[in-house]
């Protein structure tokens, strides 16, 4: 298992550097601000009205913002390191909880946007890649082509204006009940599904002109047998690597389709903390979005190994 | 009497421009007998065995019959009545082994399912395989162990017919002759073989019949052993006397002058490996010809690379008449243009998409003595070469003429040495021949010094007048 | 459509044999610009073509059009922008107003118009900055081996890291908007890609033969890389270019309808989706014209990038 060790040390140290880079684009944010910084944070934790000069003060010594810069720089990527982010400057609440709680959401609408994606990409790329150039073929990657070329927040705008406004089927916003979650994943499954779908198509393509899928048959197997013993592992090779880079576009999409929908997932906290300037929230969200990234990464790794005994090879080598 | 292997009536095959590729071809195997098809490259010699499995290229179309192992006749065209053949009577020895396994299975669980774990013991066994390679994934295995292993299935199975497409293909000697034993043994085991080969060699050890194509036609076919003593065609007479072991030896050139290059002491390895070489000395007089040879991966490119000042020795020097150009600067600066190589690939030593002609006056740009006006065409002349070639492009020429034209560009800086390394590996023996007589002429006419690397033992004997083997 | 899935659309060359005809063989631009009805985007090769075949006809067609509204538009259109209006606020497509006004009845086909030149100017200004980065970067760390090239690339994997516009995000909304904060973020997550391009193409290429015979002639290492390393680099990023100038312009529209894009009252595409969402019942054609804008000019930097992908037609095997 040296192999997969070494995968979960590059992908444990990519994470690392991921949390280092945003607490240190965090800190310096907070710091180049315009303003003083014991007077921003008072005004966030007592309001604007009440901010006096000793509040202020006592603020600057518990907050250590009176040491060198230096130091407050190490004291700070001590606290990302050990995971306390403090408090939203908005809420006031710790940044844990919320993320807690707003990760939860995005969880939901994630896992079911990817699934309902591979409902629909893997029937269809598998029956595209089966007839390369036929009508089915065309039509499905005419309209992947569109939708690859239409931002999420299009895509979800559409399905609002038809099935929420026009049709009056589906509640255009919310979260509330299992129905809100339908249009939030399906914008998020129709951006997903326009890559996959293509990628899939051409594994299959791919695998079956290979020559070993020809030689198999020479050796005297049939068609279906063929695929079925060396087209369907070697095909889930490269989808399976790709699955992982669609998470770089799910961030982009649940960022947007959250904030169309009115959700409170994370990427609508991110935002909102963003335009709020609540920098431990930024930060907080900015994290596990980076770490997940760097699971998701690791897993698509794992699952190419046990798939592809020449990246074990490589990998040991 | 057993009905015939194989009976093609009447061949034809078309392009996918309609073109005709392959005309007129009757071809017979009897069972258990074999028959090699000789030709170079582009006669279409490829394309008959595809026909015959039914695997033509996209496009292409085939007329006339096909009979197999006694079945009623197929037209040729029909593909799908040919796969039908497939397994039970006629089985394909692929040109590249490992394309034709499944990267991702293990050796015993793609080829010998189906068989007795006995059988595909033995089956290994008589490849000279130890039997742990069933549990081996393709990507483990050599490119000469996955064709033994290809090998090991046919013999498993129960097609009387093997075609083998190109089976020596870019090997070096060592593999060629086990090839030669494994395509032999399977004749012996009651085989009908059909062998599509440029190796004269090979066609020479494999005896049976034998048929030459040129240009898509059968220009001579026979009994092998007949056609090699007493060819008919003046075509099979030039292929027979290309090969390299019917040369006549070079003259011994006896120049006695200060090496135009040596090395002392050379020690090259790749890091975390142990040395390819070690205390290797040589040296190149003035008009001499040495060869260096070896199996793949001994090193002899490296080698040459070495004394070509590219790649700096782990240990040892290179001496460019008297001068190291790993440690003087100047001399490299001075001797660069002198000391050059003559590629594999020679079409590829060009920048694609810009003329050739462009191509030599940019050497001008680096050294200033060359005129071009008054080199040039003396030189095409004693090529051989058609000065419009030089409007052409890269890809434009055939690989003859480019190999001339690299020739052509390398003796326009006027060199004093030439690591040529094998020039000829991807030409057809007739344009082998005549580019090595060429070479030949360069170093006695103009006192070059000339390393050539190679892999053919009778080719390196009969040019060079020291050979030196590297690696094991 | 993020930096990262890109690389999956460029595919195509990693496992291409090089050929030495070069992509803008006339007869061949010839042959692909007969095929320009959207029926036939998808015709398919008969061997092994699974790439959508696409004309250049129709991607350059689309992307004229929105050259040219950003170059005639704001001519043709009397009104300013930015001008509020509230007295002819959410009024429906008029002589006056071609497409309608928005929610302040500022005149959406100036915006539209005006918006054209921005996400185009800055997507190009993006595209344009990370194809310089990436590919200077690209080469030295193929050239230069060793450390320089381990520290490239280990900075390129750390931009990697981020997710999608993750980067531009947090980089746009700490600084607060504007352009030059969405062009620094939007380059960042684009570079990596032209980058780890890059090198991979030179360092195949450096192992060329006429790289060596050139290098034994004693050409400098400065016309090794500009003649003989960087045509084919060019060649083969001028589809990833393309793509990211779609991503670009995606990725720009998706920062301005957050409200995280340019600040408020200049016209950008995103930004007027984002602000005219809550009156998508009242002002369907107002809200239908920036979509459509960013539609035509996405899909056509897409098809244009596939239309350059496309590799040279099929070589026939003979024996």
């Amino acid at each position: 298992m040296r192999p997969a060790l070494a995968l979960l040390g590059a992908r444990a140290a990519q994470a690392a550097l991921t949390a280092w880079l945003l607490a240190t684009l965090c800190f310096a944010f907070m710091h180049a601000l315009p303003g003083d910084m014991a007077l921003r944070v008072a005004a966030a934790r007592v309001g604007d009205e009440r901010v006096t000069v000793e509040t202020t003060e006592r603020i600057r010594r518990e907050e250590g913002l009176d040491r060198p810069l230096a130091v407050q720089y190490a004291a700070w990527l001590g606290r990302v390191a050990t995971g306390d982010l403090g408090q939203s400057l908005v809420s006031r609440q710790p940044v844990r909880q919320e993320i807690a709680y707003h990760g939860r959401f995005t969880l939901g609408l994630g896992a079911l946007g990817w699934l309902v994606s591979y409902l629909i990409a893997l029937p269809l790329g598998i029956a595209c890649g089966f007839a390369p150039g036929g009508w089915l073929d065309r039509v499905t990657t005419g309209i992947a082509v569109a939708l690859a070329s239409l931002p999420s927040f299009l895509v979800g705008i559409g399905l609002i204006s038809v099935f929420a406004l026009s049709l009056r089927w589906l509640p255009p916003a919310g979260y509330r009940t299992g129905a809100h979650m339908v249009l939030p994943a399906l914008t998020l499954a129709l951006g997903l599904a326009a890559f996959s779908v293509r990628v899939i198509r051409n594994a299959v393509v791919e695998v079956r002109g290979a020559f070993y899928m020809t030689f198999a048959r020479i050796r005297g197997r049939s068609a279906a047998s063929a695929f079925r013993h060396h087209g369907v592992r070697n095909a889930a090779i490269p989808v399976a690597t790709f699955a992982a880079l669609q998470f770089a576009y799910m961030v982009d999409g649940f960022v947007v389709v959250e904030m169309l929908f009115n959700y409170p997932g994370l990427g609508e906290l991110l935002v909102k903390a963003l335009l709020a300037r609540d920098v431990p929230v930024v930060m907080g969200a900015g994290l596990v979005i980076g770490l997940v990234y760097a699971g998701v990464n690791l897993l698509a790794d794992l699952a190419c190994l046990a798939l592809d005994p020449r990246q074990a090879a490589r990998a040991a080598a | 009497m057993s009905p015939l292997a194989l009976v093609i009536r009447g061949l034809v095959i078309r392009d996918g421009h309609g073109a005709t590729v392959v005309a007129d071809v009757d071809l017979e195997v009897e069972a258990g007998g074999t028959l090699v098809l000789i030709g170079e490259t582009g006669s279409g010699k490829s394309l008959i065995a595809q026909a015959v499995m039914g695997l033509l290229p996209q496009g292409f179309t085939a007329g006339g019959t096909i009979a197999i192992n006694g079945h009623a006749a197929v037209d040729a065209g029909q593909a799908g009545l040919l796969r039908l053949f497939w397994s039970r009577e006629t089985m394909l020895l692929p040109q590249e082994p490992r394309a034709a396994l499944d990267p991702t299975m293990r050796i015993g669980r793609q080829l010998f399912e189906r068989t007795g774990r006995g059988d595909a013991v033995a089956a290994l066994q008589a490849v000279g395989l130890a039997p742990e390679v069933a549990q081996a994934y393709p990507s483990m295995l050599s490119g000469g162990m996955a064709q033994r292993v290809l090998v090991a299935s046919v013999l498993v199975g129960r097609a009387p017919l093997l075609i083998a497409d190109e089976p020596t293909k870019g090997l070096d000697p060592e593999r060629l002759d086990q090839t030669r034993d494994l395509l032999l043994s399977l004749g012996q085991a009651g085989r009908a073989l059909m062998v599509i080969t440029h190796d004269t060699a090979l066609a020479r050890a494999l005896g049976g019949r034998l048929a030459v194509l040129r240009e898509g036609r059968i220009v001579e076919q026979g009994e092998s052993a007949a056609v090699f003593a007493a060819p008919r065609q003046p075509y099979t007479r030039a292929w027979v006397e290309a090969d390299p072991s019917r040369w006549r030896p070079s003259l011994r050139c006896c120049a006695v002058d200060a090496p135009v290059l040596a090395g002392h002491g050379l020690r090259f390895g790749f890091r975390g490996r142990p040395a390819l070489f070690e205390r290797l000395d040589i040296h190149v007089p003035r008009g001499g010809v040495l060869a260096l040879t070896g199996p793949s991966g001994c090193g002899k490119t490296t080698l040459g690379n070495i004394l070509l000042g590219l790649q700096a020795p782990d240990a040892g020097q290179v001496s460019w008449a008297g001068a190291d150009p790993y440690r003087d600067r100047a001399a490299l600066k001075r001797l660069r243009r002198r000391y050059q190589k003559l590629h594999q690939d020679p079409a590829s030593v060009f920048l694609p998409g810009r003329s050739i002609g462009l191509q030599l006056s940019d050497l001008a740009q680096v050294a200033p003595e060359l005129d071009l006006s008054s080199d040039l065409p003396p030189l095409l002349e004693r090529l051989r070469l058609d000065p419009r070639l030089l409007r052409r492009r890269p890809g434009e020429v055939s690989g003859g003429e480019a190999q001339r034209l690299a020739l052509a560009r390398i003796l326009l800086m006027k060199p004093e040495l030439i690591v040529a390394d094998e020039p000829t590996s991807r030409l057809d023996p007739l344009v082998q021949r005549e580019t090595i007589a060429l070479l030949r002429e360069v170093v006695a006419g103009e006192g070059v010094g000339l390393v050539l690397i190679g892999h053919d033992r009778a080719l390196l004997a009969a040019t060079a007048d020291d050979v030196i083997t590297i690696g094991r | 459509m993020s930096g990262q899935a890109l690389s999956e659309l460029t595919k195509p060359h990693s496992e291409e044999p090089r050929s030495s005809v070069s992509q803008d063989d006339p007869e061949r631009a010839g042959v692909t610009f007969e095929t320009h009805s959207f029926r036939m985007l998808a015709r398919v090769r008969a061997e092994g073509g699974y790439r959508l075949k696409a004309g250049l006809a129709l991607p350059l067609v689309l992307l004229a059009v929105v050259a040219g509204l950003a170059m005639f538009g704001p001519l043709l259109s009397p009104h300013d922008p930015t001008m509020q209006d509230l007295l002819h606020a959410l009024e429906g497509p008029s002589l006056a107003h071609p497409l309608g006004t928005d929610h302040v009845g500022r005149d959406v086909f100036a915006r539209l118009a005006h918006g054209a030149g921005r996400s185009l100017g800055i997507a190009l200004a993006c595209v344009g900055a990370a194809t310089g980065v990436g590919l200077g970067l690209g080469l030295i760390a193929a050239y230069a081996g060793r450390w320089s090239d381990m520290a490239i690339m280990r900075l390129a994997d750390l931009m990697l890291a981020f997710p999608g516009i993750l980067l531009a995000l947090l980089i746009s909304g700490f600084l607060g908007g504007g352009v030059l904060p969405m062009l620094i973020g939007i380059k960042l997550t684009l570079w990596p890609q032209f980058a780890r391009m890059a090198r991979a193409i030179a360092q195949g290429e450096l192992k060329e033969p006429h790289v060596e015979a050139a290098r034994l002639a004693g050409f400098p290492a400065r016309t090794l890389l500009i003649r003989h390393v960087l045509p084919a680099v060019l060649r083969q990023t001028t589809t990833l270019a393309t793509l990211g100038l779609g991503a670009a312009i995606m990725s720009i529209s998706a920062l301005g309808f957050l409200g995280l894009g340019l600040q408020p009252p200049t016209p950008e595409w995103g930004a007027m989706i984002g602000e005219l969402l809550p009156y998508i019942s009242e002002a369907p054609v107002q809200m239908a014209a920036p979509c459509l804008a960013i539609f035509i000019s996405v899909l056509g930097a897409t098809l244009l990038g596939q239309a350059l992908s496309e590799p040279d037609s099929g070589k026939e095997t003979a024996g």
